[in-house]
């Protein structure tokens, strides 16, 4: 038995159209609203205007010949994305040193809070060859060079985990590229407690 | 000794299934990840973040099964965070346009550029469901359970993006 259905539940059909789940009962449900429903003819469109719609996604993903080369990002950043290893490895010195009874001070910078990981997993990242570039908006690109120095004071609000929700610019440097840099690179990173 | 040795055989099948893991899903996940970002950069930024997350499980706990949903649905949450945050940083006084220049000349196609362009204007829960179903090839059953929601909002989730997608072709074409 077919009832009429609302603009709501005419929304979940044309998405059921779209994924091509739908039966026959839910096609004809469809169209029978359509018949009365000019707004959703002009918002929705018809069957095969969802289906013509849809296709895009594939063709898009289809078309795609980007393969993700972590080797190549690796070469072009390797000094920035060995830092965690580098911090890794001497982590593990530090350690060894310690065990042999003489005591090593690591350097204050080695190892990045915002990468806690340990020689096991540097090992294994190394050799899954995973490693990637650093975030672009952690870069420090906007700045210009030999423009005079600048100050940004920033508000940052970071939740019980260490994980940043939001950072607004208290005291602006005047230069919005700056701002933003700042802000990005800030809420790139994990905190932890002391 | 024996200690030792099944630590390192417990690492050893870790790393192995991880290894797996990447073999098989790097490609698509990245790619995923990409349209839903709109950044190469970032999306293997994020793709690592996501395998580094599978290996510490696997380590963890090796008799663990991980599926390409679980990968799936870990990039997801990493995406969406990824999005939010910097929906959050559109407050500042800047708001650059979305970087193409990390896509190919080759897959600058209509269709491409209709789908992106698209996605920028979606919230990241309806690009999630649109990208999980008809780029990734979930049924919505499958994407509803990667996105914890019901195939009924997956769904409606994906007419809403489709019918962002259609204004923006309607526009292209009007262009």
């Amino acid at each position: 038995m077919m009832g009429r259905v609302d603009c709501a539940r005419a929304e979940r059909l044309a998405g059921t159209i779209a994924l091509a789940e739908a039966s026959d009962e839910q096609r004809d449900l469809y169209r029978a609203h359509l018949a009365g429903c000019q707004r959703c003819v002009d918002d929705l469109g018809g069957e095969r205007e969802i289906e013509r719609t849809i296709a895009v996604v594939a063709r898009a993903r289809d078309a795609e010949s980007w393969e993700p080369d972590f080797r190549a990002a690796f070469a072009k950043g390797k000094k920035r994305r060995f830092a965690w290893i580098y911090g890794a490895v001497l982590a593990v010195a530090a350690v060894v040193a310690l065990a042999g009874g003489r005591l090593m001070q690591a350097p204050q910078s080695a190892a990045p809070a915002a990468h806690a990981i340990s020689s096991q997993e540097a090992q294994a990242i190394a050799a899954l060859n995973t490693q990637t570039a650093p975030r672009r908006e952690g870069r420090a690109e906007s700045l210009k060079f030999g423009s005079p120095a600048l100050s940004t004071s920033i508000v940052l609000r970071v939740d019980g985990r260490g994980e940043p929700m939001r950072c607004t610019i208290a005291h602006s440097s005047g230069d919005p590229a700056l701002d933003e840099s700042i802000c990005r690179t800030a809420m790139h990173a994990r905190y932890l407690r002391r | 000794m024996d200690g030792v040795r099944v630590e390192a055989n417990r690492v050893a099948s870790a790393q192995a299934r991880v290894e797996a893991l990447v073999l098989e899903y790097q490609t698509k996940l990245t790619r995923y990840v990409r349209r839903m970002v709109g950044d190469a950069e970032a999306a293997l930024d994020l793709t690592q973040d996501v395998f580094l997350s599978a290996h510490r499980m696997l380590q963890a706990d090796p008799h663990r099964k991980l599926s390409g949903g679980w990968l799936y649905r870990a990039a997801t949450n990493a995406g969406i965070s990824f999005l939010r945050r910097r929906k959050i940083l559109r407050i500042l006084p800047l708001d650059r346009e979305l970087d193409r220049s990390t896509w190919r000349v080759d897959e600058r196609s209509a269709a491409s550029l209709d789908l992106q362009a698209a996605l920028g204007h979606l919230a990241p829960e309806q690009s999630a469901a649109l990208l999980l179903t008809s780029y990734a090839g979930y049924s919505s059953s499958e994407a509803a359970a990667i996105l914890g929601t019901t195939s009924d909002a997956v769904r409606q989730r994906v007419c809403r993006a489709m019918r962002v997608l259609r204004r923006v072709m309607q526009e292209e074409r009007n262009s």
